[in-house]
């Protein structure tokens, strides 16, 4: 059995930081996965993040990313190239935590040995719980790569074939709702 | 001529902070303490159920997400003036023990310790008199010459791949850096061990937050922890017991290593017992509270000012009336329209200005307690808990004085903890104590479920008028305050003053410095272009920009540099 961990980082308070947990809970709500992989929202992790990525085969992370690029883009990262290509590629507002967690992970000989970063162009950091029009757009090309990814690694999944809401409590409408009652 | 150096961002912090010195003669003339990030989460909860601001707050930063969470339940049950359940209070404690525990772990080893210890030197350390001289330091079981030997073996490899990897900030073989090969080797081999237990810490809030990062149990008027000593599903005595385990052995760390290796490093770089003291107002409040109306506590709290320790004003409660009266925050040389306001009727309204030294310069406010900068931390708490006699404050803090004593034959004297290595000393001993009280409150806690009290949560009742509150609570980095106004069961304002906002404030309308600030004055500086003197010093108040301000900068630069302008 594969130690699988798919991450979504980012701040949900900030408008498109909060794709990647948004994501994840997407991810929850249509899809069964099988034993061994482990789907979550992990916020915005510091050095934190060294526990979560530790002992694991293969790593999948999703966040933000701002780039010279139109929002929505979607684009990889490989482990190496993240931890080689450091000034190249800039994910804010947690970007050092990730180099730094991989590089101590490597150190520390705990690194997992495949680790895909999956990002997607920010158009607004403004505080705000909703993502814009064009990472809205985006997020089932978000999802392609990490089903893809899964594929590889011969990890299994299925559609759910009761898909459920997204259960991302933050993202409220203008009414907003108690996100406690929603849960 | 001054010399102008900017370190944009501070290597080895979660965020954005950038500091900017005036060299001259060797020694900074001048500092500027700023944060490039613009803040204005708080604006989100404007209109939303008071229940639900803890689920937010806790995403103010990935770093604190418990304190922020607890410092907001707190909030809206000081304004409704709603009593919460011992089991529920103890429970609480224990989640901000163990959180703290695993923070002050990690800002030594993971973010700091590499300020004074040079990877360098390893390769020519001797593993196996590296464990003599450990021995005669603690009783430490894995003090073991092989334990030391793979330590060593690590740093070796990293240097044959020619990739220094995570070790590509620092300044190794600066002048500055001065321990000896084996004791190098010593903090190096602790540096990895410290990850196994500052994680054990994270489980202990894992188990009774029901998850980490973002801790699910808690409810304003108590916690959702259901107790059932027979069930499964709840808390229950195979629970508990999983967490004494995980203390102890946390417990142990704390006081067999990393008191231990404080007190070492101390001992071995006296010189920065007189650098990097600053701003002598110090802050804390009252913290773990030891019945539900919250007016005993295990924490003392309270003020000193102008380092006159004998005359520090003591906080009663944890919302004591000279605290909630006395905080402002000043916008003078901070990018935001108006005047300095109380955090109740706080604004935020950016007016970004562009970085200019003599006008505004940082997205940080300056909040002052009666117009005056404090510095806040372990070190303060530490200060006010020494100066009433605080039991476990004197018992740790004669402690550390013998122990920097016997290493290093140097007589540190309460005066002296002003300074760089005073807050590196008081985090230790904070850290001791608050391990020392995990195991008192898990045994308050099963006691009294033991005597049948299975109650979690008092039921909120909010009034139609108008209520504030604030809710505090003294977080790893020091005075953490939400300030909440609530009308017709809605968020009316909401601010939160976090302890990063009071020690790198920038200058208030009076040119006060912020603590960062006055802390970096007349540090001397070995070799400019390297300022690792600088960084020891900013690292030493443990910052945490992630919570300061809350956005990122456009312009930003990822990598840490040092440049001379």
């Amino acid at each position: 059995m594969k130690k699988v961990l798919i991450g979504g980082i980012g701040n949900v308070l900030l408008g498109d930081d909060g794709v990647g947990p948004y994501l994840a809970q997407l991810l929850l709500s249509r899809y069964e996965f099988g034993e061994g992989v482990e789907v979550v929202d992990l916020g915005t992790p510091a050095l934190d993040l060294i526990d979560q990525i530790s002992g694991r085969d293969l790593v999948i992370l999703i966040d933000s990313i701002d780039i010279d690029a139109a929002p929505g883009t979607v684009r990889l990262y490989r482990k190496d190239e993240i931890m080689q290509h450091r000034p190249a590629v800039r994910m804010d507002p947690h970007s050092p935590a990730l180099v730094d967690t991989l590089l101590s992970a490597e150190l520390f000989g705990v690194a997992p040995a495949n680790l895909l970063l999956v990002g997607v162009a920010a158009e607004s950091y403004e505080p705000s719980c909703s993502l814009s029009e064009p990472v809205r757009a985006a997020l089932d090309q978000a999802i392609a790569p990490i089903l893809r990814e899964l594929d590889r690694n011969r990890v299994a999944y299925r559609l759910s074939k009761n898909p459920t809401e997204v259960k991302a409590w933050w993202a409220t409408d203008e009414k907003m709702e108690s996100p406690l009652l929603a849960r | 001529m001054a010399k102008r150096i900017t370190i944009d961002p501070i290597t080895r912090i979660e965020g954005h902070l950038r500091i900017d010195v005036e060299v001259d003669n060797n020694a900074v003339s001048n500092a500027w303490a700023s944060c490039t990030m613009w803040r204005g989460i708080e604006k989100i909860l404007r209109g939303r159920d008071p229940r639900d601001a803890w689920l937010f707050t806790q995403r103010f930063c990935g770093v604190c997400t418990t304190v922020h969470a607890m410092a907001s339940v707190r909030a809206v049950e000081d304004a409704l003036k709603l009593e919460v359940p011992l089991n529920a209070q103890y429970i609480r404690n224990l989640i901000l023990i163990a959180h703290a525990l695993h923070d002050h772990i990690v800002h030594f080893y993971q973010l700091s310790a590499l300020d004074w210890v040079d990877i360098l030197q390893i390769p020519k350390a001797d593993p196996a008199a590296t464990q003599k001289l450990a021995e005669s330091i603690s009783p430490w079981t894995r003090n073991s010459r092989n334990e030391f030997k793979a330590a060593q073996d690590r740093v070796n490899a990293v240097a044959a791949s020619g990739q220094l990897g995570i070790f590509m900030n620092g300044y190794w073989g600066h002048p500055a850096m001065r321990l000896s090969p084996d004791v190098n080797l010593l903090a190096f081999t602790h540096y990895i061990q410290a990850l196994e237990y500052q994680r054990k810490a994270l489980q202990v809030v894992g188990i009774l937050g029901s998850k980490t990062p973002h801790i699910q149990n808690l409810t304003v008027g108590g916690v959702a922890n259901a107790i059932d000593l027979d069930s499964a599903n709840a808390l229950n005595m195979d629970r508990l017991e999983m967490i004494r385990v995980l203390l102890e052995e946390v417990v142990q760390f704390i006081h067999q290593v990393y008191f231990v290796d404080v007190c070492a490093v101390a001992a071995m770089y006296p010189e920065w017992f007189k650098i990097g003291s600053g701003v002598r107002n110090y802050l804390a409040v009252p913290d773990l509270p030891l019945d539900s109306a919250g007016t005993s506590y295990d924490l003392p709290g309270g003020y000193i000012m102008d380092g006159n320790i004998a005359g520090t004003r003591p906080f009663k409660t944890a919302s004591d009336k000279v605290f909630r009266d006395s905080v402002s925050e000043d916008v003078a040389h901070a990018y935001y329209q108006g005047k300095a306001f109380h955090p109740w009727s706080g604004e935020t309204e950016p007016q970004f200005t562009g970085w200019d030294g003599e006008q505004k310069y940082s997205w940080v406010k300056a909040p002052r307690f009666n117009g005056q900068p404090m510095q806040v931390g372990p070190l303060a708490q530490v200060l006010v808990g020494f100066a009433q006699s605080h039991p476990l404050t004197v018992k740790y803090a004669t402690q550390a004085i013998n122990n920097v004593q016997a290493v290093g034959g140097v007589r540190v004297t309460p005066d002296m903890l002003h300074s760089t290595l005073g807050r590196h000393a008081a985090r230790a001993i904070r850290a001791s104590m608050l391990a020392e009280l995990a195991q008192k409150h898990l045994q308050l806690l099963t006691d009294n479920i033991a005597k049948g009290d299975y109650t979690v949560h008092n039921q909120p009742v909010f009034p139609s008028h108008e209520v504030e509150g604030v809710g505090t609570h003294e977080a790893p980095r020091g005075t953490l305050s939400h300030w909440i106004v609530i009308k017709d069961e809605k968020i009316k304002n909401y601010q939160a003053v976090v302890p990063s906002t009071w020690n790198a404030s920038p200058r208030d309308a009076n040119g006060a410095h912020g603590p960062y600030e006055a802390s970096l004055l007349h540090t001397p500086l070995a070799r400019p272009e390297e300022p690792l003197e600088v960084l020891r010093t900013v690292h030493s108040f443990d910052p945490c920009m992630a919570c300061a301000c809350h956005a990122f900068d456009p312009d930003g630069k990822q990598i840490a540099k040092a440049k001379i302008l």
